[in-house]
Order: structure tokens, then sequence, then C-alpha cells
């Protein structure tokens, strides 16, 4: 599906995320849900088989008693750049990376759930229907028009809130632009987190406060040595937060294959 | 003998051919009603509106899609020609205050993204380009529902394919070098 | 023709042939693909108008200025307008379908019922005080001669221009006051947070200093100690140097730490309510606390459990009762007091009430904020303003006018229009104006009002000792309070992953855990000196031995006091 213009690369949506900011409240977990059409969690659902686009992980820094220390690293889809290995693994070609905005976009009406991607996916950022989604009696009311709710057996994840995509394009062209005025697209995560420590733009902007913070010192991107070019950078002032975003094993045999 | 089978084969195939031309079509639709015959032609004639008078947009540029009822309501508070139609409007629906269920050719799957300001301010197409005649017609078409899928047999005008498939939409999104990716339809 | 097998097969052979050359097939599959695409009960989301209310969230006093979008006049989702919300207001438009929710309640039954016991040892207790209705209630326990119950927190924290922060125990940056204010001031002063476990305060905080659980009264005795001097510690002296400072804490000392510290009516101020009308004041029963009142002396108890900000364990008030007590309960939930009393009523929720917010613990001026409703309540929902009105003969329903206007003719301060963004002096406002403004999304504010030292309790500074109990071997450590209701998304954080402790939780070291045989996800019984609970086991390595991190839900607040000796074994 993606054409011949790939070279056309309008922009290069991607995160900054300040993880001494996070608290761990999980307001942008539950904005996602909100604004994604997430079904509550199922009776039988664990941290293994749920529905969070994004979650927020707690790590630490391995010691133990009063000398142990925590940060929260909420992880969401990385939008690989390049290489993405959800693309290339699936039989259905239900994702694909669009040239014009750099989002690794998932079609659940094509997956066939055989779950190839969640294998292939380095970051664990892919979650699977393992029930049919069901709201509280009355709760479909509250449900966001701007996006299609999924069946049981298809695999889901993050897509910046394209849903807010498409209504930012469209008032972009009910004002006569051709470019999207940034304050016009922001993710609910980013709109949701109280801190302020997800900031959202694009990437190819240079002067955008993302690009800004990504060639921070203290940026880095999880996994980076696999080569997958991920767009979501995070940063620390601590550098055992910035360790744990390596592989656990050096080298190249953690490359795909 | 062997002519004699030949016969029987080429039966099999006639009578496949007009069960799958003339019968399955039928048998596939069901053809409901709309509330109101209405004439777009009367409208663009002797009112003088153009499409987007009714179909209007938004400031953020959403589609308003088939008028509501208020809008109707602005002009045809009381009978304004001498219609048979118009008067069942306004005594069924006017003076009632009540919604008209207008069944609506375009509808498209929940799944489907459609943005009609992008297609007509950014793209400059012309409302005919998958409407046809649709806004100059007289009366409305029945609404031929498909009884396995539910959506309407076809969108009316001269769209490339009878109903607005995916296909449609990509045949021409193909040619204009606009074809990205599956969520700049899809949401 | 002979009918025969042969030409059966070739009959339908060329039927099947011919069927290609038609559009069946064809629009078969794509009929079947499109039919497949929906399935029953995958719900349709309802397309519409899309518009935007504004009001102010109710779940807690600190109000946050609410953006919700519509579809159609109903709430999809909610955002904050000066910046991020809490989860719990993220999704407070799911709370009128919560299936746990209230919804009937025997109105009439209760109301006969409180009527015929007469008014002898009527109480109500208020467990979100500093409201309008609070002001009611008050009114009416005064022409009924009955007492007014409170647990009202009477401190205010002004944090915008202190340099250093220690907060005791306190979950001062996760849900403690309003996101768009505690964090913009967040940047401008260092946090100490000395507290047991790590918890979300303390990951953010500058210095996490781990106490021993249930030592937290202990500590703040030893900070008071070396600000009087006798010691020295490098947490007082940083406090000291690096000033101004605030301590915030639930410890008796604080008071008189902050006080050393000169914040005492600077950062440290009595919390201020906006006007009410003064024969309001001069009709009102005073604020009791519940320990104060004699015991066996409450033959009728109503409780306001609408958003309330704490929960009272039930072995504090059940001695308060008479044997034969009548507890008429205004709840949202199946959760909290109706599992105590005689009746339980259903109440309005947010988003549904129309009720204004009493002060904020991080607002030092006066402020007056109305929740105003975005969606209608239910039919069937009672009001225990109005409920208490009609027993003394007060008329409630227009009491949020009457201090509307009361703080109108007042004069002071301004008043911000949500919709608007803009911010009017209240002189220049109408009074019919400053109403709708209200009660559509809005905010007044007087920012230049005197500032007031609290009250210092004068209860005496005993020195705290952790008593030992063998048959109880952990120390119980709370997860701050929450909502009574909360959204059913909030499994995405309690069940699908692990980020927080579910109420009905508890979390154990893995030695613990291990000791105790219990697995991660096991039912368990957790036992105190006050009860049993049934709960889940947690197994995690941040709780530190020796102690338990309990859920906030109602049944363990009932049994399991902060520090309390406690013990988890399987069921």
């Amino acid at each position: 599906m993606i054409s011949e213009n790939k070279k056309t690369l309008a922009a290069r949506y991607g995160m900054s995320i300040d993880v001494d900011r996070c608290n761990g409240c999980g307001s942008c977990m539950v904005a996602c849900a909100v604004e994604n059409n997430v079904p509550p969690a199922n009776a039988n659902a664990t941290d293994r088989t749920g529905l969070t686009w994004i979650r927020v992980f707690k790590v630490d820094n391995g010691l133990e008693g009063a000398d142990r220390r925590s940060a929260f690293i909420p992880l969401l889809c990385q939008h690989c750049g390049h290489d993405a290995p959800c693309v290339s693994v699936c039989p259905q070609q239900a994702v694909d990376i669009d040239p014009a905005t750099g989002v690794v976009g998932q079609m659940p009406e094509r997956c066939l759930g055989c779950r190839y991607c969640m294998t292939a996916c380095p970051y664990h950022a892919r979650y699977f229907n393992w029930w049919d989604p069901a709201w509280p009696a009355g709760m479909e009311k509250t449900l966001n028009p701007d996006v299609a709710p999924r069946m049981r057996g298809v695999v889901e994840k993050c897509n910046f809130c394209h849903g807010r995509w498409h209504a930012a394009k469209a008032k972009t062209a009910a004002e006569g632009n051709t470019a999207i005025d940034p304050g016009d697209y922001m993710p609910a995560c980013v709109e949701a987190c109280p801190t302020g420590a997800i900031q959202f733009g694009d990437l190819n902007d240079s002067s955008s406060l993302v690009a800004r913070n990504a060639r921070r010192a203290e940026s880095f991107r999880l996994l980076e040595s696999i080569g997958t070019d991920p767009k979501i950078h995070y940063r620390s002032t601590k550098a055992w937060v910035r360790d744990t975003a390596h592989p656990p094993r050096p080298g190249k045999e953690n490359a795909r294959g | 003998m062997k002519f004699r089978g030949i016969i029987v084969f080429v039966a099999g195939v006639l009578v496949a051919l007009g069960a799958g031309w003339a019968g399955f079509p039928r048998v596939i639709h069901q053809t409901r009603r709309q509330p109101v015959d209405f004439s777009h032609q009367i409208h663009a004639d002797k009112a003088g509106s153009k499409c987007d008078d009714c179909h209007t947009f938004d400031a953020v540029g959403r589609f308003s899609g088939v008028p509501e009822l208020e809008k109707c309501s602005g002009c045809h508070a009381a009978l304004m020609g001498s219609t048979a139609e118009e008067k069942k409007f306004v005594d069924q629906y006017v003076t009632p205050n009540r919604e008209p269920e207008w069944l609506v050719y375009a509808r498209q799957p929940e799944n489907v993204y459609f943005s009609h300001i992008t297609h007509v301010k950014r793209g400059n197409l012309k409302c005919e380009k998958c409407h046809g005649d649709h806004g100059t017609s007289n009366h409305l078409r029945p609404y031929q529902e498909d009884r396995i899928s539910g959506y309407s047999r076809d969108i009316w005008g001269t769209a490339t394919r009878p109903a607005m498939t995916m296909d449609a939409c990509v045949d021409c999104h193909r040619q204009s070098h606009l074809e990205h990716s599956c969520l700049d339809c899809h949401k | 023709m002979k009918q025969s097998r042969r030409n059966i097969f070739k009959f339908a052979g060329g039927a099947v042939a011919g069927a290609f050359f038609t559009p069946a097939p064809w629009r078969l599959i794509t009929d079947t693909a499109l039919w497949s695409e929906s399935w029953p009960g995958i719900p349709r989301p309802v397309r519409g108008d899309v518009t935007a209310k504004f009001t102010n969230c109710g779940l807690c006093s600190a109000g946050c200025a609410i953006r919700a979008r519509c579809v159609n006049g109903q709430p999809v989702s909610l955002a904050g307008l000066g910046g991020g919300l809490c989860p719990f207001g993220l999704t407070a438009h799911h709370l009128p379908f919560h299936p746990a929710r209230l919804t009937q309640g025997p109105v009439e039954e209760a109301t006969a019922a409180v009527k015929a016991r007469g008014t002898a040892g009527l109480a109500i207790l208020d467990l979100n005080p500093g409201r309008t209705a609070s002001w009611t209630y008050r009114r009416a326990m005064a022409s009924l001669k009955g007492s007014y119950l409170a647990t009202a927190d009477p401190v205010a924290y002004d944090l915008s221009s202190v340099r250093t922060v220690l907060s005791i125990g306190t979950p001062l940056l996760d849900g403690w006051g309003t996101p768009s204010k505690v964090f913009p001031a967040r940047r401008n002063f260092r946090l100490i947070q000395a507290e047991a476990l790590e918890s979300r305060t303390a990951v953010m905080a500058d210095q996490w200093i781990p106490l021993a659980p249930g030592t937290e009264r202990i500590y703040a005795q030893q900070v008071l100690a070396t600000l009087r001097g006798r010691d020295t510690s490098p947490v007082a002296a940083q406090l000291k140097a690096n000033g101004p400072s605030v301590v915030i804490g639930d410890a008796p000392e604080v008071a008189e730490i902050n006080r050393l510290l000169g914040a005492w009516g600077k950062s440290v101020v009595a919390r201020a309510e906006a006007p009410a009308p003064d024969s309001w004041r001069k009709e009102a029963a005073p604020v009791t606390a519940l320990d104060t009142l004699p015991e066996g002396s409450v033959r009728t108890l109503l409780i306001d459990e609408s958003a309330a900000a704490s929960y009272i364990p039930w072995d504090r008030i059940a001695p308060k009762l008479t044997a034969d007590a009548l507890v008429v309960t205004f709840a949202a939930t199946k959760g909290g007091y109706v599992r105590h009393a005689t009746y339980a009523l259903p109440i309005a929720i947010y988003p549904e009430f129309m009720d204004d917010l009493g002060p904020a613990a991080d607002s030092a001026d006066p402020a007056w904020r109305i929740s105003a409703p975005l969606v209608p309540p239910p039919a069937a929902v009672a009001n225990l303003a109005e409920f208490a009105g009609a027993l003394a003969g007060i008329s409630a329903s227009n009491t949020l006018r009457e201090r509307a206007g009361a703080i109108h003719k007042a004069g002071l301060g301004t008043l911000t229009n949500y919709a608007t963004g803009n911010e009017t002096a209240l002189k220049e406002v109408a009074a019919e104006d400053f109403w709708k403004v209200l009660s559509e999304g809005g905010a007044w504010q007087n920012v230049a009002a005197k500032r007031n030292p609290p009250e210092i309790s004068t209860a005496p500074l005993v020195p705290a000792v952790v008593g030992a109990a063998p048959d109880l071997p952990l120390l119980a450590i709370r997860e701050p309070a929450q909502p009574a209701l909360v959204s059913p998304l909030m499994t995405k954080l309690y069940q699908e992953s692990n980020l927080r402790l579910a109420p009905n939780r508890v979390a154990l070291h893995p030695d613990e855990a291990r000791a105790a045989n219990l697995r991660d996800g096991a039912r368990a019984i957790l036992y105190t000196h006050a009860g049993r609970c049934a709960v889940q086991v947690t197994v995690d390595s941040a709780v530190p031995p020796g102690s338990v991190y309990v859920g906030s839900s109602p049944g363990i607040q009932d049994i399991c006091s902060p520090a309390a000796h406690a013990k988890v074994v399987p069921a």
C-alpha cells in the first residue's frame, strides 16, 4: 500500500519524554484508552493480556533498601523509522509506515490475529484483543466517534491518536492552509500528562521542542543499538535510568534474526 | 450422446447467468423508500441553492452531511410550493418537529474516515466527481440496501464503481499519487 | 432426456462455470467481508455535533478546571484547562455508568423513618466540608439542635514562593492539589520527601528520606528538635539555609515546625472560604469533631458521602451511636457506609450534580467554583441538603445562588470565564452574568484577600512510639485516598498493568510473601486488631520488608489505620 512517493516525508512525528518528570500517575494510560475507545479490562485480563497502547513501567536501579531508587518509563509504540520489525513480518500488510507523518500504522480490519508483529516488536508495544470489547451498560455512549472500536482477535497499538490527526488535517484544509498548526495536533497522552513530561512534535523541524530535546546530552532512545531508529526520545539526568535503555546483552546478536 | 451432454452443461451455464444477472440483484437488495422524495433540482433552480448552502462545513472543517430538520424548517416553516411531497414533508416532519430518517446512499463503514473538506477544498474535487448528477436530480432514487452488508447498492453518481468501494477510493488516490498509508482513510 | 447422475453433475458444473460470469459470487465475497466487519455487540460510537462544555471537577476539593468534548451533548473526553489531570478526573465522565454505582434506594421509607425518630440525638456527618451544602447542614442542625460533624483540615499552603518543601508522608505530587498549580510551582522549590515507601511523590522528589513504617511522627519530632537547636540534621540545615521553607504533613508537630521556619501565616495559612450570607453565619451550628462527641449519643445519623474527601473508619463512628441508631447514608457507591447503614439513598455524582467545591489545600486565597452538571442526573436521586433542609424547614434549593449573590455583593476579586479565558474584576460583572459564568464553567478568586494564620492546635505534643504486636508482624502503609467511585477504565492501571495498587489489594515484599506462602495475585485475608478483610496480593520488591502496603478501599480502611499492625494469610 505504500506508494512510490515515499520520499515526500512531510513530517516525522515523535516524542520527547522526560523520565525525571514522570510520577507514574497513569493519566496518559487512561486518556489514551478514552481517546481510542479501548475497553475496560476483561475480568480475566492480566498485565500480560491487557490492552494498554501506552503503559507506564516502573524500573529501579537494582539496589536494595534505602539505596533503591525507582523511575517510571511510559512505553508506547516507538514508531520505528527504519526497518520497523512489525512491518516486515506482517503477512497481511496490515502494518505500514505513513511517509507523510512517519507514523507506524496498524490496520485492525486487515489483521488476521497471528501476532507475529507482537513477537517481532522489541518494545512489546503491541496488544492483542483476547476478548470481545465490552463496556458497562450505557458507557458506550461515551465512545469517541473519531476512532472505530476493534473486534476480538486483532492486534492494535498506538498510532499517535490518528483521529486527532484527521481532525487537525480537516481544520487545516478548512482554513486554507497546507501545513498542520502544531497546536492543533497533540495525542491524548501528551494533553493529559499533569506534569508535562511528554512533548510531541515534528522531529524534521529542527526548531521544534522535541527536536531540540532529542539533541540534548541526556536524551536517549530504547534499544538504540538494534538500529530501528525509534522516534520516541526519552531523557533523564540519572545515568542508571539511561542505562535501562540498553539491551541486556551487548552486540549484534540482539538485532533481528 | 456427447452433444447432448454439452446441451445439459450449456443449460446450466444459461440458468446460472440468468439467475446471477437478473435474479441475484433482486434477491440481495431490499428496496427502502426515502421518507420524502426530495428534489435537488427544484432547490437548485428555484431557491438558487448551491451544494454547500445546505451541506455545510463548520469552522474546523467538519461536514454536516444531510442537513438536519432545523435547516429545512428555516424555509419550509409553511408550504412554499404546491407539490404533494412538500406537503407531506411539512405535515409529517416540520410541523411535529420530527427528524426525517434519511437513508444515506454514501454511508460508509465505521472504520472509514472520509473528510469532505480535504477533498473539496484541498483536492479541488467537484461534488459530481463522486455524487454524479445527484445535485441536479428531480427525484430520489429508491434506496437499495444490500441484505448482507447493509450498505447502499450505489452512491448514485458517475463514480468509477457502482458503490463507493475502497477500490474506487484507491484508484483515484493512486492516479494522483496521494496514496500514503491505510490510516489516511481508516480510523 | 434421461435423468442421470452424469447429467445432473454436468448441469451443476455448467451452473458453477456460468456463475463466475455473473456478479453474484464477487458481490457475495465483498458482502461477507463487509458483514464480518460489524460483529454483534461491538458498539458504534454515536456521531453528531461536537461541542465543548466547561465545568470544575467535582471529585475532590482541588477542583481542576475542565473542558469536556461532547458529542450531541454527551461528554466523550475530558481535559484540564490549565494542563493535565489525574487519571480519576480524566475518566469521570464514565462514572454515571459505573456498575457499582448506587442507583436506587428507599427514599420515602427513609424520610418517614427519620421523621418518626424526631430530632433528639440527630447528627449529620459531612465528609466534604466547606461547601454551601455544609452551611445548609449547619443551619439545619442549629435549628434542630443536632450536631454537625466534620473533619475539616483548616490549613492551606501556598507553594508558589517557597524554595524548600519537606513533605512528611503526604502525596504532594499525586492528587494533593491541582496539577496546574502544583507542578508549575514545583519547578521553583526543592522537594524532600520523607516517607516509608518510594511513592509517586518520592520518585519525583529531589531527595527521598526512607522512614521506617509508622515513624512519620517520630521523624517530625526529630526535625522539630533540631530546629529548636538541640541537635543538627542535614534536613533541618537545608530548611533553614534554603528558605523560605515549608513542611507539609499530618503530624501535629508540623504546625510548630512551620512557625519556627517562619512559614506560619505566609505560605501556611488558614483555608479561606468564599463569602457566605451573614444570615447563614448567624444561625449555623458549630463544627463538631467526631471524637469529641459522647459515646452512645447519636440516635439518627445522616451521612453525606458526596465527593467524600476522606473515609472515617466505621469503628470510630459506631461507638457514638445508640444501640437502635438509625443510619441513613447518601452515597454514590455500594462500597462505603452503605455496608453499615440502615438506609442507603442514591445521590447525583460528578459530572451530574450541581454543587460547589470547598476550599482547596493548595489555594491560600479564597475561591469559589461550581461543579456544573455536564449530563442530567437520573430521576431517583436524593439530596441530603434538601432532605435536612426539609426537616428543619429551610429552603435549600437555591442556596448556591444565594451564595453567589453574597460573593457578588462583597464585590471583591475576579471572575474567570473558562469558555473565553477572560478574567474580569467582579465589580464590572452584573450579578446575573456572574451566576451565568459560574454555572457554565468559571471561577471566582480573590488573590488580594488578607491571609490569616491557621489556629494552632492546643493538643500537647507527646512523644510518639511504635508499639509491637507479636502476632501481627507487619506495619501497614496506606495508599493515598482516592475517590469512592472510579471509572471502569482504571482497570488499565489496577489490573492490566501494576502501575497503581487496586483499592482491594495489598502489596508485600517478596520475602514477606514467600514467608506467608502467598503468590502474586493470590487471594488472602488481611488481619489487624480491628478485624479482617478479604484482599488480593501484589508482590512488589519496592515495599519495605516488615510492612504491608494496603489499598484504599473502605473495607480495608475500616480495619487498617495507617501504621496499624497487620498480617496477611492465604485465604
